[in-house]
């Protein structure tokens, strides 16, 4: 594979990969955000947490179901992966549930740097945590990246691109597509953005605050969980993991808007495919690249791409 | 092996005598050079002729501080080197302790955070040697202290080309036992050669970690192989520590196509990269050749190396040549390090801390042999200079300009089922010659004054 | 000599322009003995490091200069570290580049190296307020740690030694100095600094620019409206928290002899910044300058006691965040929690019942919430 164009498609798609594990991170934060005003500096451990316990579950859905054989084998494995990864967010539900209702509700009339050591503390206690649950030493799940590497697609149309990246792109728009969809077309996905527009409305007409604070903290628990259990099979998971996803879905939500959805689906694509280009073009720019391009657009647009949470998701 | 007095046909005909003044006279340089069980049953103080001088070593144990990264990413080289040095100080005591007398306390601490603080403790708490770090940036920081405190420190790793040239340009007490950067990227390079030809080669690309280290190792590579080959750089790509995703630096790869992909990556990274390359087919359009992508050995999964064209170096020592069957040495060292706790089989890293506490423990011994006394620190510094030793992995010399001198060892990195980790193939050996300029001849200079 | 003057009907004491209670007074004198002695204590225990107190002072001194932000315009800068490590690597380059040897000469250079930094920084990101500025604050921080990470002439990810000139060390008062008594004159530098810079921001916080800062902090529409140039003022709050976070970076060179990315400019630093703020209590002047030695302590100790360190400095903060809110220097404070409590136990000692009790009955109410939380995130909101 030498030529140019294709070189250029798939350096793209390797970006837009990135962009939407990077989307399935910030989403849960810029939704918390947007929703509860809260900037969960802990929301980098909940991805790598889905890691971890993404590994162990991988472990015992992929062992029930064997590896792949054949067209129908494939699609009963893909979905074996699916469910997995599902599965693990799930595991994530009560730990954000907890968080909100134990931790968080107590002073949400305080100053808002009290919110800030909060879930720092919260990091802080989840990073020992792993160590304690998982050692200290980095966890990988062998089966399913190669696995589902070994399903022909993208050979199907003469390119060199892993299945695995395919996979990952698919189900990011899925997850993009549901996103929209709860918070457009679902009754609790209203009531939930009716809070955001404003609380005390809300409030006046019936909706209670605490029970929508907790579902979205829950939702953004969620989201980092299917994001860790998604990104994982490719690399490993260590304890150090969730620095890095959390440092770049502040720059992903302040380049799209503090707590706009549509923003941060935006801002991400736009961070992982430039950051891809710059890896490309000039490699010594990657670690800059994100950061450089939320200073450009913040010159350019102070509010971010689309503003805060408002009339649309 | 019979536990009796060896007979000049059990030990290959060398006698007891002559097998001790050879690896430096003591009971103790035996036990670290893997051969006690030549001398008589565990060879403790009373076969030691550096053993015994008198009442005028003091008995109490020595205080001696490993600064290494116990956790983390980079526990994994730190763990092997803490585990390596444990061995050889459980060989030194039960030897009969330095001189006959001194046990040795290794005091081992993590050095993940504030390691000048770290080091510092270690000075206060008055430890009498101190072996370490691992990390390169750590060992610029700590060399200079260690010329100030005048305390013996033997690195173990840290291995920045500048350290001596630079940092600490006259060091009397700051010493440093395995490969440096120069030596383990020369390796590769000559590997790369030695193994496409250097008609072959005619472009090279790198993706090394994006750290100081990853970027050092591309640059003496870039003017290594030009020298050797006058190949051109089509590609240098570099990954932060720890990225989750390298498509991007592969995809480059496959774009360019390049004859050798020069790599610096170690441990989890590895595992990363080679799985992810795998699954692009990168193989199937460059060989990479890497200097410490073996240090992943017990962590890389069979299906990462399979299909894959890889040869990596690692550095002073690689526990499968001489060939376990054939080299009594090696395998004890193979057997009591697989017997430990976090060590799948032992890399390079674990001669670095093997090899830096024997560096000064049989350079203590032969200087109590000279003296008659136990020796200051300024005494056991210059002891080391010029300073040869024996560990499992053969000959070492601690030249002049306190850089520790060794062969190096490279070969072919697969999968071996029966021992559930990657080893070296088809191992070859470069002598310290062809990697490494004389003391005194700095790095890029030397490099600079190859005939292309 | 200290005056005494009454006012309000209290007996209070006057001593270059700073007035305080007798109470405060002796807590003053105390304190400034305490910074004194810190070197011969040191000396009296192994676990106890001149080195690490020297530190945490530093982060905390910086600490101080944040406080004037988050204290009074209620601005909450999650990039503190920048301004440090701007002082830090300024030092830095001045010392190998430039080769200036004298202390106050690099110290000088990282003054100007942090007050243009914060100029610039602040005129960036002060447009905003709330989490965005906290935010925007935080990725120029991470923009210079990604700069200093890339560029091989400021020592990569290796870093850069300050080792000026034949002696390798900076001089002071043009003499070099054994390791050891180094560190000690360092000290003691530190401590005149940051009583200097303590006595600057007590200052500053009797000065009317203080009550402006607040008027902007409580409502920045109505200060605009009221006449106040609210950008002006805020920006040169900034700069002055900027230049003190330079001030502390300068000296952590000079006493540390090597600076590192990690070490000065990452995000993570930025939050040990603002946490000891907090941690020490931000309503008072010198909470952040104890908050900085307490979790400096706190994380060196906590090293050498378990590996779950993170987890132990993660409990303190919580701790904080809901039993002490005002910090330690706050709670102490007479009319603070503890000795609210205190007098509280002294009066009817069968009080602890009734916290335990009260605790319990919270943590019950809080399960059973979290519980019907869960009800709802399976089957919706009603």
């Amino acid at each position: 594979m030498a030529g140019t164009l294709e070189t250029a498609l798939v350096q793209t798609l390797n970006g837009v990969q990135f962009g939407f594990i990077l989307f399935m991170i910030a989403s849960g934060l810029t939704v918390i955000l947007g929703i509860l005003d809260v900037l969960n500096l802990a929301h980098g451990e909940l991805f790598s947490i889905g890691a971890y316990a993404g590994i162990g579950v991988f472990g015992f859905v992929i062992g029930v179901v064997g590896p792949p054989s054949g067209v129908l084998g494939g699609v009963v494995f893909v979905l074996a992966v699916l469910v997995s990864v599902l599965l693990t967010a799930a595991l994530l539900l009560p730990v954000g549930t907890v968080f909100e209702a134990l931790f968080l509700r107590a002073i949400y009339d305080r100053d808002q740097v009290y919110q800030l050591v909060l879930t720092f503390a919260l990091l802080l206690i989840l990073l020992d945590v792993k160590k304690f649950v998982w050692g200290n030493t980095s966890l990988r799940t062998d089966a399913v990246y190669s696995a589902i590497n070994s399903i022909p697609t993208s050979e199907l149309v003469g390119l060199n691109y892993p299945t695995y990246n395919v996979f990952v792109i698919l189900v990011g728009i899925a997850v993009v597509a549901g996103l929209f969809w709860f918070f457009d077309r679902t009754k609790t996905g209203r009531i939930v953005r009716a809070t955001a527009i404003d609380r005390e409305m809300a409030t006046a007409i019936g909706v209670s605050t605490d029970r929508v604070f907790t579902l979205v903290f829950a939702l953004g628990a969620f989201l980092a969980g299917f994001a860790g259990a998604m990104a994982v099979p490719p690399t490993a998971a260590t304890l150090g993991m969730g620095t890095n996803p959390l440092v770049l879905s502040f720059v992903v939500i302040v380049i799209g808007g503090l707590g706009s959805l549509r923003g941060a689906f935006v801002g991400a694509l736009l961070v992982g495919v430039i950051r891809s280009w710059m890896i490309t073009l000039y490699p010594p720019g990657e670690i800059a690249a994100p950061f450089a391009i939320m200073a450009l657009i913040l010159l350019v647009k102070p509010e971010g791409l689309f503003g805060t949470w408002g009339e649309t998701a | 092996m019979k536990r009796t007095e060896p007979t000049e046909r059990d030990t290959g005909g060398i006698g007891r005598r002559r097998l001790l003044s050879a690896i430096g006279g003591s009971a103790v340089a035996a036990a670290l050079a893997g051969c006690s069980t030549l001398l008589s049953d565990g060879g403790g103080q009373q076969s030691g002729d550096g053993g015994d001088s008198g009442g005028s070593i003091p008995e109490e144990p020595i205080q001696a501080g490993l600064l290494t990264f116990t956790k983390g990413a980079p526990g994994v080289l730190g763990i092997q080197a803490q585990r390596g040095a444990e061995l050889a100080v459980q060989r030194i005591n039960e030897a009969g302790g330095i001189g006959g007398q001194r046990r040795i306390e290794l005091d081992v601490v993590d050095e993940g955070s504030n390691p000048l603080d770290s080091y510092n403790q270690f000075i206060e708490e008055g430890k009498e040697v101190t072996f370490g770090p691992i990390s390169s940036g750590t060992h610029s920081q700590i060399a200079p202290e260690v010329e100030k405190n005048e305390v013996v420190n033997v690195g173990t790793d840290g291995t920045v080309t500048t350290l001596y040239e630079e940092t600490v340009p006259d060091p009397t007490y700051s010493f440093r036992f395995q490969n440096y950067d120069i030596m383990e990227v020369v390796t590769m390079a000559r590997e790369a050669v030695e193994r496409i030809g250097a008609d072959e080669i005619e472009t090279v690309a790198g993706v090394n970690p994006g750290y100081s280290f990853g970027e050092d190792e591309m640059r003496v590579f870039k003017q290594a192989i030009t020298k050797l080959t006058g190949a051109e750089v089509v590609y240098e790509g570099f990954p932060e520590l720890g990225a989750s995703d390298m498509s991007n630096h592969i995809t480059s790869i496959n774009s360019e196509q390049p004859d050798v992909t020069f790599s610096s990556l170690w441990g989890g990274d590895v595992t990363t990269f080679v799985r992810q390359a795998s699954a692009n087919d990168m193989f199937d359009n460059t060989t990479v050749f890497g200097t410490t992508l073996y240090s992943a050995a017990g962590d890389v999964p069979a299906d990462a190396l399979a299909g894959t064209d890889i040869y990596s170096g690692s550095r002073n020592y690689y526990w499968g040549h001489p060939a376990l069957g054939n080299w009594q040495p090696g395998r004890e060292l193979f057997d009591a390090a697989t017997a430990q706790d976090g060590v799948t089989v032992p890399t390079a890293h674990y001669m670095s801390g093997y090899g830096a506490v024997t560096a000064w423990a049989t350079a203590v011994e032969k200087a109590i042999d000279l003296l008659g006394t136990y020796p200051s620190q300024g005494q056991i510094a210059q002891m080391l200079e010029g300073h040869g030793f024996f560990t499992p992995a053969g000959y070492h010399n601690m030249a002049e300009d306190h850089q520790g001198s060794s062969n190096s060892f490279a070969g072919a990195m697969v999968y071996d089922d029966d021992l559930g980790a990657a080893r070296l193939d088809d191992v070859n050996i470069y002598s310290a010659a062809e990697t490494a300029p004389p003391p005194g001849v700095a790095g890029s200079a030397w490099l600079d004054s190859w005939s292309s | 000599m200290p005056e005494r003057v009454e006012t309000d009907g209290e007996t209070r004491y006057r001593f270059l322009g700073v007035e305080a209670t007798r109470r405060e007074a002796v807590a003053l004198a105390l304190g400034v003995v305490a910074l004194f002695a810190i070197p011969d204590v040191t000396r009296l225990s192994d676990s106890l490091q001149l080195s690490v107190i020297h530190q945490g002072l530093l982060f905390g001194f910086a600490a101080v200069g944040l406080n004037l932000l988050l204290r009074h315009t209620k601005l909450t800068s999650f990039g503190h570290a920048a301004f440090f490590g701007t002082g830090a690597y300024a030092t830095a380059v001045l010392a190998k580049y430039a080769g200036l040897q004298s202390v106050g000469l690099l110290l000088l250079g990282a003054i100007a190296a942090a007050t243009v930094m914060a100029a610039l920084v602040g005129a960036l990101s002060l447009r905003h307020t709330g989490l965005y500025f906290a935010l925007l604050t935080l990725a120029f921080g991470q923009l210079l740690y990604a700069i200093a990470l890339g560029q091989s002439a400021l020592g990569g990810s290796d870093g850069m030694p300050i080792r000026p000139g034949p002696a390798n060390q900076p001089l002071l008062l043009g003499t070099t100095f054994e390791p050891a008594v180094y560190q000690i004159l360092t000290y003691y530098l530190t401590v005149v600094v940051i009583l200097v810079g303590l006595f600057v921001m007590y200052r500053i916080t009797q000065s009317p620019f203080r009550n402006a800062l607040d008027a902007i902090g409580q409502e920045r529409t109505r200060a605009r409206f009221i006449g106040l140039p609210v950008r002006r003022y805020v920006w040169a709050a900034f700069v002055i928290s900027g230049v003190y976070g330079g001030v502390a970076g300068g000296l952590y060179a000079v006493v540390r002899q090597y600076v590192r990315p990690e070490g000065t400019l990452f995000f993570l630093r930025s939050g040990d910044i603002l946490f000891m703020a907090i941690l020490g209590g931000f309503r008072t002047l010198v909470g952040p300058l104890i908050g900085g030695v307490v979790l400096i302590f706190l994380q060196d100790v906590g090293q050498d006691v378990t590996q779950y360190y993170e987890f132990l400095t993660g409990v303190v903060l919580l701790v904080l965040v809901y039993g002490f809110p005002r910090g330690i220097v706050g709670s102490l404070r007479s009319g603070g929690v503890v000795s609210t409590r205190l007098r509280q136990l002294r009066r009817e000692p069968s009080a602890v019942a009734d916290w335990a009790r009260s605790a319990g009955r919270t943590a019950e109410r809080k399960a059973v919430e979290s519980l019907s939380s869960l009800r709802i995130i399976l089957f919706g909101v009603d």
